[in-house]
């Protein structure tokens, strides 16, 4: 896949922060008195703009609960949570629901797209929901990036799952956020679906600029990351750098024994 | 598989409180019908057992024939002579004349005593024996002896302040007399008045004078004395008096007089046992609805049950069982309900003028039995199709991923519906232009409903889409709204044909009546010249003296005054109304299109009928028609005249005012015409009247406009009767969208937190399911509108014989229903739009 034929967004010029997405001093609890869990314990953490991003642990690791937090889609016990300079724990339900659709792109495991919907219906609905026309050759050149130019006016009950997923995919990108999460995108594809959805968010980081943060348990999707942060325990035990599948499964390796 | 039903009907406490409440409000209106009228019926026992509790035995004119419209048999006066002979029988203690008659109390002020809703006033010889009075007493004061002294009933006292020793005039068939106050009647247990009736009391000569005939009676009442059975009395009694008169037990009189009563408010009881049926029919609806949806979400819990070893029938009975305590529940509650719902149709009946006796509720064992019954069996066979269908899952589908999809409705309803449809419109068809008869009529109606209720499925989409032209501007959510309202068309229009039936009620009825109002006026322009209308006060009051003629003949600028009358009789062997005219004056006001012979000519000895009757009958103008008249027997009739048809005369047969006196005995005056002298101001005229009038509180006087309005009045009155009783059906289809709504909201939990997580707002989510919920309300209204305007249609047309020559349709006001059912759409949806905003974003979008 390649996305040489895309203008870089726009928004790379009107965001001057360093970092796309922070996490300070940020908690997660569950629960009062004995019965309390800590998902997420005193993590602070700076996502780079421009960069895949992937979160790894084992279950329970707090890493999918990291993830909502960033995106906006959970609150955290305490800390904060910036979206560029926004500082968005403080958002109202209505502001933080904008922001996610304005400035944020998902994609879920599954159940990413609205069944009475068709895929090109579904790749614009943000952009519908806010009541904004969306750029159409923008649209296009994502829908043919991601090979669905002949799946358009399917509905997702005839789309395979990897179709599904790209669709998603589209969806996220089609409104040029700053930042894209992805929560265990691959983790319902067979591997052939998932290598080419994970390259696709690849080139989008490379060739566009695009940040994206991803949540996965597997140490293939993990190599196309730039960065890996493993959670232990609700707290960032490590990081890796452009590391390589088998560098990632080494390590889950040893975190494990 | 008993733990399972019930934890699972607890599990849902929405989904259970709904199609409780709407099986309960159907079952309300049931329980609320079924102990109205056993009290109604109770209170008529009542009030004739009291009246006849002390008459052993009764002698009267045998009626030549029993009428069979309900009013009870007229019969004809009985000589006062027969009075000696009864008192020489043996065994019989005491026996007097009674006479009943028409007698309108005024209050000290000369204002008319009128009775809520046109209940009779009545006036009667008040026995001097005691017993022979029944349950009435004298609750003050003392019984009337003198010809100038009346008692009134204790009510009317009371509440029009008519004190003891007042002088009031009291109008009667015949002149107005002036009586003294002196003393007030009750009927035992505190009860004031004959179920809303007024009640005049004279001695029996008096009686005689004022309300029948002098040296007449009414009829003899007759007490035992001790040891002799009221049998034992009748038959001594049969064997002295004359031929042509009968003694009947007084329990007999009784029980005839109840049952004519009764049989009278029948009609109550069945227009309330319709309203029940309609709302049980759209509860079931309802509950159709939710065992169906229940059925779909709990695939996968029952596919479970069967994968782990349910047997089909343990699935099904378990579905069954649910729905059987569901009825139980829902009935209990209903028939609690119900008592309130009795109550408060009291109070609507006496608000819209229809006056019934009444005693405290009578609520019976076999009234909560038919409750629960009903309630019980409609909800079991509702949910009978749904639990079948649960039984096919297969356990595979456990494993199935869940995704509310789109549904199709099938080929084969669109083709059944049709040809149902289809059948309907045939029957209807032949019943309107060929001789298909009410019977077709009625049949056509029911297979056309059935019909669309069948194909509603079908039209759901187009129908979405059509509604949806104008959501599609308010952006997303409403399209959103459309696309989710079509998802499963068959839900939606189970949904939305709830509504449909009560608004095709509400609009056919509608059209129906805006239908008779033109028809009325148009007949009015057509047929009728007259510049002035004397009318009763009250639009349901069965006549006015015809004492009042003569005052309005005499006022000036008065030229003519035609009255008319109306009466039942037996005409060729067929008991049927009749009209009565004055043929001195009618051809000056009236119109009836005469073909043969003369208006003028009808004298004494004939009648007037219609082409369709002279055709039917093979009757020309000089043949015989034999007429009966409960009071006078049989007479035989010359046709002086041939008309076109009913139009201002609504019958078949017409008489002359003086023959209908002669025949059925003195009558009251229904109405009157009045033309005016050339060259004078008619609104004078009718001042002028108006003052005459001041001493003839029944009568009063109206033009052309007043007229017409009084007319329709009584008309509206009676629709919104019925557009109250049919809200309540509405209401429960409202109940409906909100159940069917709460659980598409439930179902779709997945899909609402995606769009909430990719950024539609609380705010756009409560408008999408508002917007739904406005969809589906829209098909069910128009649809519903679409159907009424048909069958309101149709009906005109089939009583096109009967007078209803016009066709209205009251577009404004079916705008307005329209407009009220999705409003009232969007405030259901106003529940489970707050329950989908709501919905956990997290919880929605992340796999577990």
């Amino acid at each position: 896949m390649s996305l040489t034929t895309l203008t870089t967004p726009h928004h790379a010029t009107t965001v001057t922060s360093a970092a796309a997405a922070r996490a300070v001093n940020v908690a997660k609890r569950y629960g009062a008195g004995d019965a309390t869990v800590t998902a997420l314990d005193d993590v602070s953490v700076a996502v780079d703009r421009g960069r895949f991003t992937a979160i790894m642990g084992p279950s329970g690791s707090g890493k999918s609960t990291l993830l909502h937090v960033l995106a906006g889609l959970d609150r955290p016990t305490s800390g904060e949570v910036y979206l560029g300079d926004t500082e968005i724990t403080s958002l109202r339900d209505k502001r933080l629901t904008m922001l996610r659709r304005d400035r944020i792109g998902f994609i879920f495991q599954s159940f990413n797209l609205l069944p009475t919907l068709t895929a090109a219906e579904n790749i614009v609905l943000p952009m519908r929901i806010a009541g904004r026309k969306p750029d159409p050759d923008w649209v296009a050149s994502i829908v043919d990036t991601v090979g669905l130019s002949d799946r358009l006016e399917h509905r997702p009950a005839q789309l395979s799952g990897g179709q599904q997923q790209r669709v998603a995919a589209a969806r996220a990108l089609a409104s040029r956020p700053e930042i894209v999460f992805a929560d265990e995108p691959t983790g319902a594809l067979d591997s052939r679906s998932g290598a080419e959805l994970l390259g696709f968010l690849r080139s989008a980081v490379d060739e566009l600029g695009q940040t994206v943060v991803m949540v996965t348990h597997d140490p293939k999707a993990a190599g196309y990351a730039d960065r890996v942060l493993f959670l232990a325990d609700g707290r960032i035990a490590d990081e890796m750098h452009a590391p390589s599948a088998e560098d990632v499964l080494d390590y889950m390796k040893n975190l494990g024994a | 598989m008993f733990t399972a039903t019930f934890r699972s009907m607890v599990a849902h406490k929405l989904r259970l409180l709904l199609t409780t409440a709407s099986i309960a409000l159907g079952v309300a209106l049931l329980a609320g019908t079924l102990i109205l009228t056993n009290t109604m019926g109770i209170a008529f026992d009542m009030l004739f057992g009291k009246i006849g509790s002390g008459t052993d035995a009764v002698v009267r004119t045998e009626a030549p024939y029993t009428q069979t419209d309900g009013v009870g048999t007229n019969r004809g006066p009985i000589d006062a002579a027969v009075l000696d002979q009864v008192r020489q029988v043996d065994g019989v203690r005491a026996a007097e004349g009674s006479v009943q008659g028409y007698a309108l109390l005024t209050d000290t002020h000369g204002r008319a005593v009128t009775t809520n809703g046109g209940a009779p006033t009545n006036g009667y010889s008040m026995p001097s024996d005691k017993e022979l009075r029944g349950d009435v007493e004298l609750l003050s004061g003392h019984a009337p002896t003198t010809a100038h002294e009346v008692a009134i009933d204790a009510t009317s006292a009371e509440k029009h302040h008519i004190p003891l020793g007042a002088t009031i005039k009291v109008l009667f068939q015949g002149p107005t007399q002036e009586f003294t106050v002196v003393g007030t009647v009750g009927y035992g247990d505190g009860i004031k008045d004959l179920g809303g009736t007024t009640s005049a009391y004279f001695d029996p000569a008096t009686a005689q004078q004022v309300l029948g005939t002098p040296g007449k009676f009414d009829l003899i009442q007759v007490s035992a004395e001790k040891g002799v059975s009221q049998a034992q009395l009748a038959k001594r009694l049969s064997q002295v008096i004359p031929a042509g008169t009968e003694a009947v037990t007084g329990a007999a009189v009784a029980k005839e007089n109840a049952d004519a009563t009764k049989s009278n408010f029948q009609i109550v009881g069945i227009l309330f046992g319709i309203f029940a049926g309609i709302a049980l029919f759209v509860g079931s609806f309802i509950i159709w609805n939710t065992f169906t949806m229940t059925v779909t979400q709990r695939s996968r819990e029952i596919a479970l049950l069967r994968a782990i070893g349910a047997k089909r029938r343990q699935v099904l009975g378990s579905l069954l069982l649910e729905a059987l305590g569901l009825g139980v529940l829902a009935s209990a509650a209903g028939f609690a309900l119900g008592i309130g719902v009795a109550k408060g149709l009291k109070w609507l009946m006496d608000s819209v003028g229809l006056a019934l006796p009444f005693t405290s509720l009578q609520i019976e064992a076999s009234q909560v039995l038919i409750c629960l019954a009903v309630g019980v069996g409609v909800t079991v066979a509702s949910a009978m199709v749904p639990a079948r269908r649960a039984t096919k899952v297969l356990p595979i589908e456990a494993l199935r991923e869940s995704a509310p999809g789109t549904e199709t409705p099938s080929k084969r309803r669109t083709v059944v519906g049709l040809a149902v449809i289809a059948a309907g419109a045939a029957g209807l068809l032949d019943a309107l232009y060929a001789d298909g008869g009410m019977k077709v009529f009625g049949l056509g109606l029911a297979a056309a409903m059935v019909g669309v209720i069948i194909a509603l499925p079908v039209a759901v989409r187009p129908m979405a889409r059509a509604i949806g032209v104008p959501l599609r501007l308010r952006g997303l959510p409403a399209e959103l709204a459309e696309q989710n309202a079509t998802r499963n068309p068959k839900r939606t229009s189970a949904t939305a044909a709830a509504l449909m039936i009560g608004l095709t009620l509400v609009v056919s009825m509608g059209v129906f009546a805006s239908s008779l109002k033109a028809s009325f006026g148009d007949v009015l322009s057509d047929q009728v010249d007259a510049d002035l209308y004397v009318v009763t006060s009250s639009a349901q009051a069965p006549g006015y003296s015809p004492s009042v003629l003569a005052a309005v003949a005499n006022t000036d600028g008065v030229d003519k005054v035609s009255a008319t009358g109306w009466g039942m009789a037996r005409f060729d062997g067929q008991d049927t109304g009749y009209s009565s005219i004055d043929p001195d004056t009618a051809a000056e006001v009236l119109n009836v299109g005469v073909t043969q012979g003369s208006l003028a000519d009808l004298g004494p000895d004939d009648v007037m009928v219609t082409k369709s009757a002279a055709t039917a009958h093979g009757w020309k103008v000089g043949d015989t028609v034999t007429s009966e008249f409960a009071e006078t027997g049989t007479h035989q009739l010359h046709v002086a005249a041939i008309y076109k048809g009913k139009g201002w005369i609504s019958d078949d047969f017409v008489v002359s005012r003086a023959a209908q006196d002669a025949l059925a005995g003195p009558q009251l005056v229904t109405g009157a015409f009045v033309t005016i002298a050339a060259g004078v101001d008619r609104a004078e005229v009718q001042d002028g009247i108006s003052a005459a009038l001041a001493d003839h509180p029944d009568a009063k006087v109206l033009d052309r406009a007043g007229f017409e309005k009084e007319a329709s009045g009584f008309i509206d009155q009676l629709l919104t009767f019925m557009t109250v009783m049919l809200a309540l059906a509405v209401m429960i289809a409202l109940l409906g969208i909100v159940n069917t709504l709460a659980l598409s909201v439930f179902e779709r939990t997945r899909e609402l937190g995606l769009l909430r997580a990719v950024g539609m707002t609380r705010g756009q989510v409560r408008a999408m399911v508002r917007w739904e919920s406005a969809v589906i309300s829209l098909i069910g209204a128009v649809s519903g509108a679409a159907l009424g305007i048909g069958i309101g249609l149709a009906m005109s047309q089939v009583l096109k014989d009967e007078g209803i020559k016009s066709i209205s349709i009251p577009v404004a006001q079916i705008a307005v229903y329209v407009a009220v059912a999705a409003v009232a759409g969007v405030v259901a949806a106003l529940g489970p739009a707050r329950a989908a905003a709501k919905v956990d974003v997290l919880k929605a979008v992340v796999t577990d």
